[in-house]
């Protein structure tokens, strides 16, 4: 009796062990398997990556590529081989010529294909880009193309082993990626030149290797591998030392273009209150001052004379450069090098001599080695300039043959014009040009010796450029005829017009009820003194109010601090400038003329 | 003799004196006569002519330039003032002033940071600022400023 209790039980459970295999649930049977592409032929050398597609009883397919046993029957000679290895499960390579059977099989359901090897051989393997440039931190694809014998290309990114070398004796420039998904994603490791080879071994016609190459460069720059980010430091690493007060200092590329001979330069003043990148021809090394393509003006040269707000002026050519900010693709623009003795000095009656400014010769005359100008316009000029009615001096632009310049009219494309705004995409496929965000600690009544923050470009193109709901945008007129741009403060009872401006080192306003220092320059309230402004946007809104602080300037000057809350005079027809203090503490955007973004369409500044 | 030579002096002396009373220099100090020429000069077109206590205000353009120039009553341009994407040519625009003004520019320290500049000679007062595609700028002489005008009008 009770061995027969046994074996009933015995046989239940056998049987129950048996049926349905692996976990409860709807039984579902295989019911097929189908293999695509089907038939395919590929060159010696070559891939094929075949995909394994199940349908089952109940009708729903499911991908099987990864679980299915791959074959190759070879019945003569091996033709191909096939993977099973996870990672390139259904690759099949091609060792020889023919045709060769290839299975998929799960459980008792299989299905097959033919593959067909040409004995076409593999010629060349060519890498896309050819030379990039990055970041540090930022990563570049590349892909790898096979070129076989008879004229026929194919996508080998996935199958040749990639490997990257520079002349570096401590650290990589970069990595390469060989691993199944990312095949040939190169991480940027360290500032340098690398070499990236793709490499595919041969049997046909003689055993061997067959490689392509690629030259990476890789530039400093980007905070934390975020390629759309530079550092700023205000009076810090980025700027020489002895720098005036309240100074944010970048650091930007400049490459001959088309080629990877590149410069990294420090010290540029970080101008929301300008157009265009401007270096001293001193600041560049001797490669770059006689590689740079100048751009041409009728029979002549461009050259151009600009002035600032302090009445100094910069001379010079302009001429093409590929540059490089952060991790962002390079952008091929106009520059204009600083260059007070090109083409004879400047013409008289430009308004770049001495008897009407105060030209800056020098890096250290100028207190900075160059301006990275990326305010809310593209031009440095626009449509002023465009006009073929200009006709009398001074004007901003010149044409230079030899040393005789004359005025002259110049296209949009060809003027000195913000980097930022002629970003192409980057590697997401996003462009990051209609506008720049400047992001700065704030600082204690004291001051600071220095602060570092960063200029992360682009708005709401990137998770780290995305404004928060509280961020308000403010357009900034654009009169026509004058290009004066503005939105308006009311200080003091009385409202004029304003800007945003981080090169400029202060607060400047009218406030005849503050002491000034001695110089009558800076304001000095025996205390750090809070006060309070409205800004409204050009169309009447947003209205609202800024309050800011004043320190004492002789107790500043006394310190050794450089970073502070530093207020100056202006006259009352000046308008309001809100200099550098007034980043310091908050993030402000910069929304480029005529570029949309989540916060409307520029120009507008918006914090 | 002696006659004839007292008379030709006298000639030269008071033409001179008529010549340098009536300003014919163009430009701040000059009279109102010579905005004409300066409009030449500058290959500008006049834009509007307005009245104010006690003096007028001439108004033209050339290309995006806007240059005014404050006349007395006494029909004397004590102040000019400006805007546009480049500075006017002040060696026109400051008269007999200009000379000053490059000398006392040649001093003046580089004012970093500061996006305006503020010139004061024994005669004549300049100031710029502004920024890039929008520049400003005035330039008076105190002592032609006529009296009950403050200085903040000539904008």
């Amino acid at each position: 009796m009770r061995s027969g209790k046994f074996i009933v039980l015995l046989l239940m459970f056998m049987i129950m062990a048996g049926c349905g295999g692996g976990g409860g649930g709807a039984s579902k049977t295989l019911a097929s398997i189908a293999i695509t592409p089907e038939n395919p032929s590929i060159a010696l050398n070559g891939v094929q990556q075949f995909t394994a597609t199940g349908t089952f009883s109940d009708g729903t397919m499911q991908d099987l590529t990864s679980s299915v046993t791959w074959s190759s029957s070879n019945t003569n000679t091996v033709v191909a081989t096939i993977s099973n290895t996870a990672g390139s499960n259904g690759t099949a390579a091609a060792v020889a010529a023919g045709m060769t059977t290839i299975r998929a099989t799960s459980g008792n359901v299989s299905a097959s294909t033919t593959l067909t090897v040409s004995s076409e051989t593999l010629n060349s393997i060519a890498l896309q880009p050819a030379s990039p440039t990055v970041a540090v931190g930022g990563t570049q694809q590349f892909s790898a193309t096979g070129t076989f014998s008879d004229g026929t290309t194919q996508d080998l990114t996935s199958s040749v082993t990639w490997s990257s070398s520079s002349t570096n004796t401590n650290t990589a420039v970069a990595t390469i990626s060989n691993t199944a998904g990312s095949n040939g994603a190169a991480t940027a490791v360290a500032a340098g030149t690398a070499t990236i080879t793709a490499t595919m071994a041969v049997s046909q016609p003689i055993a061997g290797n067959i490689s392509g190459t690629a030259n990476l460069t890789v530039v400093a720059g980007g905070s934390g591998g975020q390629a759309n980010v530079l550092p700023i430091t205000v009076n810090g690493s980025l700027c020489s030392s002895g720098s005036y007060p309240n100074k944010p200092c970048v650091s930007v590329t400049v490459c001959t273009p088309g080629t990877s001979n590149c410069q990294t330069i420090t010290d540029i003043l970080l101008d929301t209150g300008s157009y265009g990148l401007r270096i001293f021809n001193q600041a560049l090394n001797q490669t770059l001052r006689v590689s740079l393509t100048p751009v041409a003006s009728g029979s002549g040269q461009l050259a151009e004379c600009v002035s600032f707000g302090d009445n100094s002026s910069e001379w010079g050519p302009v001429q093409m450069a590929s540059v490089v900010l952060g991790g962002e693709p390079a952008v091929q623009i106009p520059i204009h090098v600083v260059n007070y003795n090109s083409f004879g000095g400047p013409p008289g009656k430009s308004g770049c001599t001495s008897s009407n400014s105060i030209p800056d010769t020098s890096p250290s005359e100028a207190g900075f080695n160059g301006i990275l100008g990326v305010g809310l316009m593209v031009q440095d000029c626009g449509t002023n300039c465009t006009s073929s009615s200009i006709n009398v001096n001074p004007q901003q632009y010149y044409a230079c043959n030899g040393s005789a310049c004359s005025w002259t009219a110049v296209s949009l494309a060809n003027q000195v014009q913000n980097p930022v705004a002629m970003l192409p995409a980057n590697t997401n496929g996003v462009a990051d040009n209609n506008g720049v965000i400047v992001e700065l600690p704030g600082i204690g009544a004291n001051g600071a010796a220095s602060v570092d923050g960063s200029l992360v470009l682009g708005i709401g193109t990137q998770s780290d450029n995305t404004p928060s709901r509280q961020v308000a945008a403010y357009s900034a007129s654009v009169a026509s005829g004058t290009a004066e741009f503005t939105t308006s403060t009311s200080f003091g009872g009385t409202s004029s017009a304003s800007l945003i401006d981080s090169g400029s080192n202060a607060l400047y306003f009218y406030d005849p009820n503050l002491p000034l220092d001695s110089s009558g320059t800076w304001y000095c309230p025996a205390s750090t003194t809070q006060l309070s402004a409205t800004n409204t946007g050009s169309s009447g809104s947003p209205s609202a109010t800024v309050t800011f602080q004043v320190g004492n300037y002789n107790s500043f000057h006394a310190s050794s601090y450089s970073v502070f809350n530093l207020g100056g005079y202006s006259s009352f027809d000046e308008g309001f400038d809100w200099g550098l203090p007034f980043f310091l503490g908050r993030n402000v955007f910069m929304g480029f003329e005529g570029m949309q973004s989540n916060l409307g369409t520029g120009p507008y500044w918006a914090y | 003799m002696k006659n004839k030579r007292c008379i030709i002096y006298g000639l030269v002396f008071v033409t001179a004196l008529f010549t340098f009373a009536n300003g014919a220099h163009a430009g701040l100090g000059g009279n109102a006569d010579t905005i004409g020429a300066d409009r030449r000069s500058l290959s500008a077109s006049h834009r509007a002519t307005t009245s104010h206590g006690g003096y007028t205000v001439e108004e033209m353009a050339y290309a995006s330039t806007f240059v005014r120039e404050y006349i007395s009553s006494a029909g004397i341009v004590f102040g000019v003032a400006w805007n546009g994407y480049v500075h006017p040519d002040l060696e026109l625009l400051l008269g007999p002033y200009a000379r000053e003004y490059t000398k006392s520019l040649r001093n003046a320290p580089r004012t970093h940071g500061r996006r305006r500049q503020h010139i004061v000679t024994d005669n004549v007062v300049v100031e710029k600022w502004g920024h890039m595609r929008d520049l400003h700028g005035r330039a008076y002489v105190p002592g032609l400023v006529p009296s009950g005008v403050s200085v903040d009008e000539i904008r």
